[in-house]
């Protein structure tokens, strides 16, 4: 069946209109964010590897080449089969260093502009073949079906869709950092059509042609040898180095770097891709003998290139489309992801290096359309291509072109992440060599057939093969002489200290070990000044605030440590933006570090154990064991319960244990990487003073925190550096809060003071009680003696002060016997009860009559106890709490249960206690009342039998700001169940 | 530290074994798919190991 040209044309534009809709949807977040993250997406979105190559070209080429077309997709299997490995270091340098392609990855390790110049130039100049593969496939295809119109006219037509497609979905952020969902769920589908299509044609050639797979099999039976041209050139020993172009070429083609690594929505997905890529692959590998055995048998009318068109126009009906939907779908897959990812790349390291497209205005809005202009560019270029060379050349021929240019950078990228010793003068020579023999043996001769070079080589005395056929030896030479020159080149030569870092970030068995320079910025405002010049203040603000909150650090901060992580996360994020090249470079100029000679680098430890971190899954062996050391080593010194603090050389703080955390109330995470003096007060003068004092141990320093005395110990220890430059040492201090301890001896020794007075009460008390009562009943005798005034009136006088003594005596009496009562004589007693019964006793007092006392407590509030004595506090506290109280102020008491202890509270209104008495309130004989109004003996009393009930007692003084007091006693609660 | 046991062996299992792989398909014959079953087995082994760990902590 023949179609005209403008069906399918219109074939070609619904098609991508189709997929323009899928995008849309996308773009709109119509689809759920599962369905597009999910890894199925990612695993079709890869299928952008089956160009038209692998519709139309690997049929062609086992035509041609027998079993040896299974290269092309074992290769690719092998790399995704080893994704753990191969893949998984490159996506994890992709997304920490924002790298969008391969010329990114090599600049930012080779730290090297003209690393990724040259990468983007040879990229390019490699790719263009393949790209005008693309082109020639869907215009020739269009020419076989509608018989007439001229391919060139067709793929100069097919170049403009292409570019306004790449534009629309892939061309609409400046950024990396900004995924394309919509350019790859329309690439998923792209691929997932794209398999049904190209498996639909197999399944016509199976079941159209033969009649099954049990015709097939006896189809092949009668013509032996389709099965031994399918099985000879196994034996000619190319095997090896096709697989190794395909393997190489998945990894760094343009279009699967970027489709692998740069719109990874999910990094998980990788590990599906391990298997389900391959899995895809093979389906279509299956595919391609029986399309080529059905189209042999069928005689199709085509080239073996277009058999898969073939099948269809030999069986009728509309199964050439079919074949032709598969080679558009890949064709514009690849067209429009190579042309997307080879624009950024230009525009990172050809266009902005050499421009101050940087530095103006509207960076955002000159990068887009910079890179829009680059779009249309290179696929210009795919079409000269194509209209100059590739009209006269085979799908294979410049298929091979594309795939052995992309081996020159395996040297490369091997030592990016398994060779840290390799270095940027390697990659050049070795770039260099590698790349001219491909042009030379390669380009040229297929490209140019009268190019003289095998003539020149012969009279050199080599007798070397050039040209498409060979093509495996061009490989393998150019190659080898690529990755020896790029290994001796990078052993001779030294290596700058910044890519010696580089190196050391991406290497796959080695830690970055950073130094903390200091940098010339003190404050975050001083980034936005600083980056305002080359990037404009709107700009500059934004990329500030964007790394700020990539690091969720405040807008405030000022630590050299956050400083450091904010200049490194601004790299990263303007390397998205710009390229690592020049991203680097506005880093150096603007925000430079301090120079070396005004201050001491040391390893930045923090970091590097941020990384080990990361890392934990990938440790094995002996660097396993060590890694579960170090984790036992700081686990320790985290959980030691005495605060350490480890300085560095130029004392920031390195290290904060959790004990710290816990003395001072500030975060690890607040603290590491600033200074000593830069901490809250009054830590921040306390402790620098101490770090820089003479002496190493300070005991029993007393520091005023929050209103409360803590008592801390100090220790101090100079570590001293271990020999090498890159560590010289610090300090490390060591606290010990010692404030329980503290007030466990004041408490002990107030304890024996009140052990000691009782003693002496006792004894003065019965010495004095004798005497007493004598004089007592002298001054009795002496009243019922006389009638004279005067001695009637002194011998009153005598009795009262004789009753004072021995109101005095009894008081003593009753403290000397506290702490005698056994706590097995205690019973449940109800504290609202002994509250109400203190406030009647105290009420028959004249002098408490008009005092309110409300008493809040619950009836349910019951204490293990003896009544009589919490009788007696309550008695001493509320009489207190009265005298202090003015007429008519209220007292209350109330209760407050927490778990097993109920706290009885008393407030008062009162005059409050004053300074000079609140420390030393439960000592025996002090009081704030007037000479003759109190002993001082009551509140040492109420301590003591408070003790005696396993309570304790203390006191708020002022509660307001007109004073008032709150005694709160805190006793052991009854448990209910035990029967009251 | 880290080394990458698993591609060695896998590299140079592939390198001692390729003769005897193409020797054993080019005998084939009719049996043209025998290259597709030994991929399909590396395809199930490839899912066994991305079912059985968490691969590098992606």
């Amino acid at each position: 069946m023949v179609y005209s040209v403008s069906d399918l044309i219109l074939i070609a534009c619904g098609y991508l209109f189709f997929l323009f809709m899928v995008a849309w949807i996308t773009e709109r977040g119509w689809l759920p964010a599962r369905l597009v993250r999910h890894p199925a997406v990612y695993v079709f979105s890869l299928g952008v590897y089956a160009s038209a190559w692998a519709v139309y070209g690997s049929v062609g080429y086992a035509y041609q080449y027998g079993y040896n077309f299974l290269s092309y997709f074992l290769g690719i299997s092998g790399v995704f089969l080893l994704a753990p490995i191969l893949l998984a270091p490159i996506l994890r340098l992709t997304t920490t260093y924002q790298l969008s392609s391969l010329a990114d990855l090599f600049a930012f390790r080779y730290r090297s502009r003209l690393a990724g110049a040259m990468t983007t130039i040879i990229m390019l100049i490699g790719v263009l073949p393949l790209l005008a593969l693309q082109l020639k496939a869907v215009a020739e295809s269009i020419q076989i079906l509608s018989g007439t119109a001229d391919p060139r006219d067709l793929a100069a037509g097919f170049c403009l869709m292409m570019v306004i497609f790449a534009i629309l979905f892939g061309a609409r952020h400046a950024t990396a950092r900004e995924k394309h969902e919509g350019l790859v769920v329309a690439i998923a589908m792209e691929s997932l059509i794209k398999l049904l299509a190209f498996g639909a044609v197999a399944l016509l050639g199976l079941y159209g042609v033969f009649d099954g797979p049990e015709s097939l099999g006896n189809w092949l039976d009668d013509h032996p040898e389709m099965l031994s041209r399918l099985y000879y050139p196994l034996q000619d020993g190319t095997w090896h180095s096709m697989i190794m172009a395909f393997f190489v070429s998945a990894v760094v083609l343009p279009h699967m770097f970027y489709m692998a690594f740069t719109e990874n929505l999910n990094p998980r997905a990788l590990i599906t891709a391990s298997w389900a890529l391959p899995l895809m692959f093979l389906v279509m590998a299956l595919c391609v003998p029986v399309i080529l055995w059905a189209a042999a048998a069928s005689n199709a009318p085509t080239s073996p290139d277009y058999y898969a068109l073939g099948i269809g126009m030999v069986t009728g009906g509309h199964g050439a489309i079919l074949g032709y939907i598969a080679g558009l779908a890949g064709a514009s897959g690849m067209l429009i992801v190579a042309t997307l990812a080879l624009s950024g790349m230009c525009l990172n390291h050809l266009v902005l290096p050499a421009s101050p497209l940087h530095q103006g205005k509207n960076l955002y809005r000159n990068l887009l359309w910079t890179r829009r202009i680059l779009i249309a560019a290179i696929l210009a270029l795919a079409y000269l291509f194509y209209r100059f060379t590739g009209t006269e050349h085979t799908l294979v021929e410049l298929g091979v072109l594309s795939f052995v240019a992309t081996l020159q950078f395996v040297p490369g990228l091997i030592g990016a992440l398994f060779w840290p010793s390799g270095n940027r003068n390697g990659l050049f020579a070795g770039l260099v060599v590698g790349f001219l023999l491909w042009l030379l043996l390669l380009l040229l001769p297929i490209t140019y057939p009268q190019w003289q070079f095998q003539g020149l080589m012969e009279l050199l005395g080599m007798r070397f093969q050039t040209g498409a056929s060979q093509w495996h030896h061009v490989a393998i030479a150019s190659v080898t002489a690529n990755t020896l020159i790029y290994a001796i080149v990078s052993i001779v030569t030294p290596m700058s200290r910044a890519e010696q870092n580089a190196a050391q970030a991406c290497a796959v068995d080695s830690l970055r070990r950073p130094y903390r320079w200091e940098l010339e910025a003190k404050s975050v405002d001083d980034f936005i000044d600083a980056l305002t010049q080359p990037l404009g203040p709107i700009t500059a603000t934004r990329e500030v605030e964007m790394a700020l909150r990539d690091l969720r650090l405040p807008r405030t901060e000022t630590r050299p440590y956050a400083l450091r992580r904010l200049r490194d996360q601004l790299e990263t994020n303007l390397s998205g933006l710009l390229g690592p090249s020049v991203s680097h470079q506005l880093m150096d100029d603007h925000l430079p570090y301090l120079p070396e000679e005004e201050q001491s680098s040391s390893e930045d430890i923090q970091f590097i154990e941020s990384r080990l971190e990361q890392y934990r899954d990938r440790l094995s062996g002996l660097a396993a064991e060590l890694d579960g050391l170090r984790r036992f080593h700081r686990q320790t010194l985290l959980e030691l319960p005495m605060g350490v603090i480890s300085l560095g050389a130029d004392r920031e703080i390195i290290g904060w244990n959790r004990a710290m955390e816990e003395l001072t109330g500030i975060t690890a995470a607040d603290t590491i990487g600033s200074r000593l003096a830069d901490l809250d007060p009054p830590w921040g003068d306390f402790l620098t003073q101490f770090s820089h004092d003479d002496n190493p141990h300070q005991p029993q320093q007393s520091l005023e925190v929050d209103r409360q005395t803590r008592w801390l110990s100090l220790h101090k220890s100079e570590v001293l550096g271990t020999g090498t430059s890159e560590q010289a040492g610090g300090q490390v201090v060591v606290i010990e809060d010692i404030t329980e301890l503290r007030h466990m001896e004041a408490h002990l020794a107030h304890n024996e003071r009140l052990a000691s007075i009782g003693r002496l009460a006792a004894g003065v008390a019965h010495e004095i009680g004798n005497p007493v009562t004598a004089i007592a009943c002298l001054a009795q005798n002496l009243d019922s003696e006389t009638d004279a005034e005067e001695q009637l009136e002194s011998s009153q006088q005598i009795l009262e002060q004789t009753r004072r003594i021995t109101r005095i005596v009894e008081s003593l009496v009753t403290f000397s016997h506290s702490g005698g009562i056994k706590h097995s004589q205690h019973v449940p007693v109800n504290i609202r009860d002994t509250v109400d019964e203190a406030v009647s006793l105290l009420l028959l007092d004249p002098d408490h009559r008009q005092q309110p006392f409300n008493n809040q407590c619950e009836p349910e509030h019951w204490v293990q106890g003896d009544p009589q004595r919490l009788l007696q506090v309550f008695i001493n506290l509320l009489g207190n709490a009265a005298d202090a109280s003015a007429d008519k102020q209220p007292v209350i008491i109330r209760c407050e249960a927490a778990d097993e202890v109920l706290d009885v509270i008393v407030e008062d209104q009162g005059h409050g206690i004053p300074d000079e008495l609140r420390d030393a309130l439960f000592e025996p004989f002090v009081t704030s009342k007037p000479p003759g109004r109190g002993t001082g003996l009551g509140l040492a009393l109420v301590y003591s039998i408070i003790e005696e009930h396993l309570g304790a007692i203390r006191v708020e003084s002022p509660i307001t700001e007109q004073g008032g007091t709150r005694f709160i006693i805190r006793l052991p609660m009854h448990a209910p169940t035990s029967g009251v | 530290m880290y080394t990458d046991r698993l591609l060695i062996i896998f590299i140079l299992g592939t390198y001692l074994l390729s003769p005897a792989i193409i020797d054993w398909w080019s005998e084939g014959g009719r049996a043209w798919y025998r290259p597709y079953l030994i991929w399909l087995g590396l395809i199930a082994l490839s899912y066994w190991i991305a079912k059985s760990k968490d691969v590098d902590g992606l």
